[in-house]
């Protein structure tokens, strides 16, 4: 089973790409930005600021009152947030069809006239705001800064995904006023955005909308970005950070370093991934899991990045009296015996399956469809995606799976993390 | 030039989709809702055996009996039956409530008929083998040390712990203790599961775009096969009781920690309230439904002590309880705490219109995003059935916000707000316990 959404798509003059997908099914409309600023933008000394901007862009702006873009869209019927990650950041929300064009006054606001608003004040409160987002969801979790090391472990010192997007305390204290204008302007701009509509809109009256309120903004005359990185190789000499910690039991992280984004190198890790770590009949969860009862739970994630170098992770909770070494070593023989030994034809299948499944599921929240045009439109310029992506995923076969796991996921080239049980 | 600010037409009236009804050969009540457009099927099972009726010294064998009922049965082995699901794509999950056993089960229209004959064979034929039951033991005793380390879940099980009687089944987790799931054999599962498990009483809710007729001709071959010989136990269980007294705080010590997690709970209603369920997810809105509600308002924007608290009113089949949670820089434990308490007394000095507009306003016009899925559809049915509701429900809760005024919110408020109250900290209690006794709230004993 295929989808076939309709996709029809516009630039504006001064850069703006726009995307729409009518599905009048609900009397909603998903509003979502992407913006092509994420933490790999972030110049050393001030990690964290994308996301603290992010932050920022809901403290007014030049029409809007502090407090008003919530309370105006909520009122509405408004489900709204924003997100930052490595590559970007994204606005959004799902808003009933009539307030669509409240939204677009808004997102227009603050897309283009934020700089009247922002003030010390702001600044600092929303600092506090996101220093106590990073204790309540790293520094005070159990194994909450883990996947930093692995990720400062699988990109060298100064690479722009060395970091993670929320930043160090020091760096936070950091950013000035001045830090977050530049910022802005700099990146802020309609020729670095994508503004994807679906659901009860039609074509030109969506574009005609855009129009009416994202005419006048313009970009700054500078670049908005650098060319691409080039794509890293995988780990000669991975590094491997080891502690003890209040943790409930040990835990094993293995990191890769995959293909970049959109390209079907990186679609073949993917479901070597999901054969190691996504199913219940996957090989490490057979293996170690259910067999040999080493660990108790088994993760993969594989996270497409545009900068040249995607990463993927194995995540494994140790069974109480289990050496780690074990693990590691079962892993390892897993990843080796993948490359040499290509799934059988269920495993492909099973594999594929599930992929149909979550990605349908996925696809039938009209939110979620926008945030997949607006981000494949962004970094990829694709905005057919959300419909060719399981073309493209049926397409690897069991040989070109083999071959991506002894290319990018063999033992000997993962940086490890691992954390002990501090007994007390 | 900039535009003016646009102005919204009014939204367009909406009801929660309407259920079909049937009844299956051996008596499964089923709800049909055909939802034009939807690729996947989302199927819900309940099995309504309140999860009070475990054996004191077994509690948490019903999760395990929900989480190895597709861990083999007798036609296939345990890794089989994964391939079973897995090559058609069909996910699968169980659970237990305190209601029953749900399962549930996503696939496309096409292979949703099987996903239900797999079903059927975990709820006729479960072999629960011995190591697989040894293997999920010991995965939940690893989760239950998981869940203590995570201060939010440990604030939860510990309000849970002192604000219901310890006679009540509600104030012990739904999945048990370490002292209790070690003790969970095969043996166990096997008679919990014969003995409870059973199609009278059960319902299945299918939600997605089908043919009623066909659906249900395939839902009568598979889960309408489902017997059980054997006469079905008396159900005697209790509802949850809530232990008696005054406020009483825990706090529970958590050496160097960076963030205290506050978690207060008092009693509240459930759906069936007098005077209507509407009023209280307007309060919940208010209150800690998004930066401007008053808590955020004050603890996020003005003070910066928090990335945000939340409040919820959270109905049981009968009571419930009104939960405020968030977690604050350690330093100002304290303060943050007495804060709260402010923010919920001056409470009872009333509403503004303006603050129950923007609550009705937000529930009322989001109801179709949020029930826009078959899976959201399938959930809501599910849940409002296992409280002995249907989905009307819905649409009738929603009729009577749209005409609430703040001195409906003020009513509702003022039945609630001086119910029994529980708080729970987790954090640095050597550093901050002394202050909490010192804003004398109630007797605080750390943990």
């Amino acid at each position: 089973m295929r989808p076939h959404y309709p996709i029809a798509t516009r630039r504006l003059d001064n850069g703006l790409r726009v995307v729409v997908s009518t599905d009048h099914s609900v009397p909603t409309v998903a509003v979502n930005l992407w913006v092509g600023v994420g933490s790999r933008h972030e110049r050393p000394g001030r990690t964290g600021l994308a996301h603290l901007f992010e932050h920022l862009m809901f403290q007014g702006s030049q029409n809007v009152a502090e407090g008003e873009h919530f309370a105006a869209l909520l009122a509405q019927g408004a489900q709204m947030n924003a997100t930052t990650w490595v590559d970007r950041t994204n606005y959004f929300e799902l808003v009933p069809t009539g307030a669509l064009e409240l939204a677009l006054w808004l997102e227009a606001d603050r897309h283009g006239r934020l700089l009247p608003a922002l003030t010390q004040d702001n600044l600092d409160n929303q600092r506090d705001v996101v220093k106590e987002e990073k204790r309540q969801r790293y520094d005070n979790m159990p194994y909450g800064t883990a996947y930093a090391e692995l990720t400062s472990l699988v990109f060298p010192e100064g690479h722009p995904y060395h970091h993670t997007t929320i930043g160090s305390m020091d760096d936070l204290d950091a950013a000035s006023l001045t830090d977050v204008r530049d910022f802005y302007t700099r990146h802020y701009r309609p020729d670095n955005t994508v503004l994807t509509l679906v659901g009860d809109v039609d074509p030109d009256d969506g574009f005609a909308l855009v129009a009416k309120y994202f005419d006048e903004l313009t970009s700054a005359d500078v670049p908005a970005d650098r060319p691409l990185a080039e794509q890293l190789p995988p780990l000669t000499e991975p590094g491997r950070i080891e502690k003890f910690d209040h943790v409930p039991s040990d835990r094993l992280y293995l990191g890769f370093r995959l293909p970049h984004g959109g390209s079907d190198d990186f679609i073949a890790t993917e479901i070597a991934f999901d054969l190691l770590a996504g199913l219940a009949t996957s090989r490490l969860y057979r293996r170690l899991v259910r067999g040999d009862q080493l660990v108790t739970h088994v993760s993969r994630n594989t996270g497409a990045r545009v900068d040249g170098t995607s990463m993927g992770a194995l995540i494994l909770d140790v069974a109480e009296g289990v050496a780690v070494e074990q693990v590691e070593q079962g892993v390892g023989e897993q990843l080796r015996r993948l490359a040499t030994e290509p799934p059988t034809e269920t495993e492909m299948a099973a594999a594929f399956a599930d992929v149909e499944r979550w990605w349908l599921q996925s696809l039938a929240q009209p939110d979620e469809r926008a945030d997949v045009i607006g981000g494949h439109t962004l970094l990829y310029d694709d905005p057919d995606h959300l419909n060719t992506y399981l073309d493209r995923v049926q397409a690897v076969t069991a040989a070109d799976v083999a071959a991506s796991a002894a290319a990018w996921a063999q033992p000997e080239s993962a940086a490890v993390v691992i954390y002990r049980k501090k007994e007390n | 030039m900039v535009q003016p600010r646009p102005v919204v037409p009014l939204a367009q009236p909406w009801e929660f989709p309407t259920a079909e009804r049937h009844v299956l050969d051996n008596g499964i009540e089923v709800l049909l809702y055909n939802r034009p457009g939807q690729h996947i099927t989302s199927t819900r099972v309940l099995v309504p055996t309140p999860i009070a009726v475990e054996p004191r010294e077994l509690e948490g064998v019903a999760t395990m009996v929900a989480r190895t009922m597709d861990e083999g049965t007798r036609s296939h082995t345990a890794d089989e039956m994964a391939e079973l699901f897995e090559i058609d794509g069909i996910a699968y999950g169980a659970g237990y409530g305190a209601r029953g056993l749900t399962l549930e089960t996503e696939a496309t229209a096409a292979k949703s008929a099987q996903g239900w004959a797999l079903i059927t064979e975990c709820l006729q034929e479960p072999a629960f083998p011995a190591e697989e039951v040894s293997r999920h033991v010991g995965q939940r005793l690893s989760e239950i040390e998981h869940e203590a380390a995570a201060p939010d879940m440990r604030a939860a099980k510990e309000c849970a712990a002192t604000f219901y009687d310890q006679s009540s089944r509600a104030s012990r987790p739904a999945g048990g203790t370490a002292d209790t799931v070690r003790a969970i054999t095969a043996e166990h599962c096997v008679d919990f599961h014969s003995r409870w498990i059973r199609p009278e009483g059960a319902t299945v809710v299918v939600a997605g775009e089908f043919d009623a007729m066909r659906t249900l001709r395939e839902l009568n071959a598979t889960l309408g096969t489902w017997q059980v010989d054997t006469a079905a136990p008396q159900d005697d269980s209790l509802a949850a009781l809530v232990a008696p007294g005054a406020t009483r705080v825990r706090f529970a010590h958590r050496p160097d920690a960076v963030q205290t997690e506050l978690y207060l709970g008092s009693l509240g209603p459930d759906r069936r309230v007098a005077g209507g369920w509407a009023p209280y997810p307007a309060l919940s809105f208010a209150l800690g439904g998004s930066p401007n509600a008053r808590l955020d308002a004050v603890l996020r924007e003005e003070k910066g002590y928090t990335y945000g608290f939340r409040s919820a009113f959270r109905p049981r089949h009968e009571g419930g309880m009104f939960i405020v949670s968030g977690s604050v820089r350690s330093d100002v434990t304290v303060e943050a705490l007495e804060l709260t308490l402010q923010i919920l007394d001056s409470a009872g000095e009333g509403f503004t219109e303006e603050e129950t507009t923007a609550a009705t306003d937000f529930i009322g016009k989001t109801a179709p995003a949020r029930y826009a899925t078959a899976d959201a559809v399938a959930d809501e049915a599910a849940m409002l059935r296992s409280n002995g509701l249907g989905t009307e429900f819905v649409s009738s809760y929603l009729e009577q916000l749209a005409g609430l005024r703040a001195a409906d919110l003020d009513a509702a408020w003022a039945m609630w707000a001086d119910e029994p109250r529980t708080i729970v900290l987790v954090g640095d209690a050597e550093a901050h316990a002394d202050g909490v006794r010192a804003l004398g709230i109630g007797e605080v004993t750390v943990i």
